[in-house]
């Protein structure tokens, strides 16, 4: 009974994906995916009827309920994300992705530019045992892409950086610098030797 | 009869036939008793395996012919996958051309599949994503415009690192730094709190920029290092205000800028002043006040300040040499 096997198989393998799929990326790609979970449901299984294997969808199509909390909001002044990768074309499309989501977010892109690039070299013998005037040299190649953002907030910041590191690409590494804007605290705003004098005897 | 017994002569071979098939078929015990199967590839020439292939739906047309041109790409590339090339209409090639030839074509192509492609990401896919994602972000105050006004409300800046990399730890030990820079302008201090904060502080104040900078690594956690950060600039605040006794004991050598009241440079201009008019006036405390009150001394006292404050320049030694010829009217 090969036929209904092969069925089965390709069953688990969807359910697989829909599990992969679920908890990646936004509320908006469920949607997607969503539709095309019914394509493959009807590409792949055409002797079955769709009511028989039903897969449950794991994503809800309403959104969650957004709550706002009296907490004030941190202020970032800068944000600045630093992304290494070996590859430049890599960066290059990471980059206008990136700028992209900022743009359409609202947020203030200070500065884009590009770090020169750092060669890791090193030099190794050729071979296993002996010959050493045969050797062999390799080197690697980071580079660097500076994207600096000004003035965001911190659900703001939360969401996009979720965003832009979810869809970071393999083999490519960030690295995100936060300038927190602070009031200066209380404690700090006057001297509390006005209210509580100490004894002069006791700091010696 | 003949007809009869050739019928059946035909028909035995026939089954003799179909017999020897089935007996030389069973005489393999690997084979499947899959008759539905045998029947579309036939008797397999594999010697000694004997399986049968599985039957192959015919290879349709690829995706990319039956794509219309406004479809919705999304729902093609919905999140990050390897590149697949019957699914992208794209006439790519990639590759190294080989014997002055061409770039190899997308079918089977390794080094498509190997790069990271971006196909889920389109414009239109991030427009759709950040459309989903605005109710969740919040506006940056509109009075908060320029760095200026920034730096006025909230002068106490926290810088910190997060680290995203794949490895086998999500964790960094160089996220835990925290960095903070405060503006001592901005800070409530007297004038003998500002000295004494700037001895307690040394070298982690910059003086062009006027921002003391502390940086707090110590701690294994970020909070922990913000909070030490936080206590330290408390602290200092607090301690610069206290005067201690043996603050009393201050010499001339502790001082940060240098004052003319009670230099060695006042009295050498007042003993060289009292001497040239000795002569005249009787010696006195009044004699000294007067010639103190003189313009020329006091341009002479702001000329050697200049110059012991802010160091030596052109502008600074002209300006002595100026103060100088006044004093003596040369």
């Amino acid at each position: 009974m090969a036929a209904p096997m092969t069925l089965r198989r390709d069953l688990f393998y969807l359910t697989r994906i829909l599990g992969g799929i679920s908890h990646l990326g936004p509320r908006a790609v469920g949607a997607c995916s969503g539709h095309r979970t019914n394509n493959i449901t009807r590409s792949l299984l055409p002797l079955a009827s769709s009511t028989s294997f039903h897969t449950t969808t794991v994503f809800s199509s309403t959104p969650s309920s957004i709550t706002v909390t009296e907490e004030a909001d941190t202020l970032f002044q800068k944000v600045s994300l630093l992304v290494k990768g070996h590859d430049r074309a890599v960066l290059d499309s990471y980059e206008l992705f990136a700028t992209t989501a900022a743009k359409e977010l609202n947020i203030t892109i200070n500065k884009v530019h590009e770090q020169p690039k750092d060669m890791d070299r090193f030099t190794l013998l050729k071979s296993v045992h002996i010959f050493k005037n045969h050797r062999v040299q390799y080197e690697m190649r980071t580079h660097y892409r500076c994207i600096e953002l000004a003035h965001i907030t911190g659900c703001t910041a939360q969401v996009y950086l979720e965003y832009v590191q979810r869809n970071l690409p393999e083999g490519v590494a960030m690295a995100v610098t936060k300038t927190t804007m602070e009031k200066v605290p209380d404690h700090i705003l006057k001297p509390l030797w006005e209210d509580h004098p100490i004894d002069n005897e006791l700091s010696q | 009869m003949a007809s009869h017994t050739r019928k059946a002569l035909l028909s035995l071979g026939r089954i003799n036939a179909s017999s020897l098939g089935q007996a030389s078929r069973a005489s393999y015990a690997t084979d499947k008793p899959s008759h539905a199967s045998a029947g579309k590839k036939g008797f397999p020439d594999r010697g000694g395996r004997g399986f049968v292939k599985r039957p192959r739906r015919p290879v349709g047309d690829p995706r990319t012919e039956k794509m219309p041109v406004d479809q919705d790409w999304t729902a093609v590339y919905p999140s990050a996958t390897s590149f697949r090339p019957n699914a992208v209409p794209l006439p790519l090639r990639m590759g190294y051309p080989m014997k002055r030839g061409v770039p190899p074509e997308k079918k089977g192509n390794l080094e498509l599949m190997k790069i990271p492609n971006f196909l889920h990401l389109t414009p239109v896919a991030i427009k759709k994503h950040c459309e989903a994602l605005k109710p969740f972000c919040t506006e940056w105050p509109s009075a908060l415009d320029a760095d200026a006004t920034c730096d006025e409300h909230f002068p106490i800046k926290l810088d910190s690192t997060d680290y995203v990399s794949a490895g086998p730890s999500v964790r960094n030990p160089l996220a835990r730094v925290v960095h903070l820079r405060v503006k001592l302008s901005s800070l409530n201090l007297d004038d003998h709190a500002r000295k004494k904060m700037l001895k307690l502080i040394g070298n982690k104040y910059c003086k062009d920029t006027d921002v003391i900078s502390v940086t707090a690594d110590s701690c294994p956690l970020r909070q922990q290092n913000q909070d030490y950060a936080m206590y330290l600039l408390t602290v200092l605040y607090h301690e610069s205000w206290k005067t201690e006794v043996w603050e009393a004991e201050k010499s001339v050598a502790d001082m940060e800028e240098y004052s003319w009241e009670d230099s060695p440079s006042q009295r050498n201009i007042l003993d060289v002043l009292v001497r040239r008019k000795a002569a005249g006036e009787g010696e006195g405390e009044e004699v000294r006040e007067q010639l103190l009150g003189r313009s020329e001394v006091q341009e002479y006292k702001d000329s050697v300040t200049r110059l012991k404050n802010e160091g030596e320049s052109e502008s600074a030694v002209l300006q002595y040499k100026e103060a100088v010829k006044k004093v003596f009217n040369l």
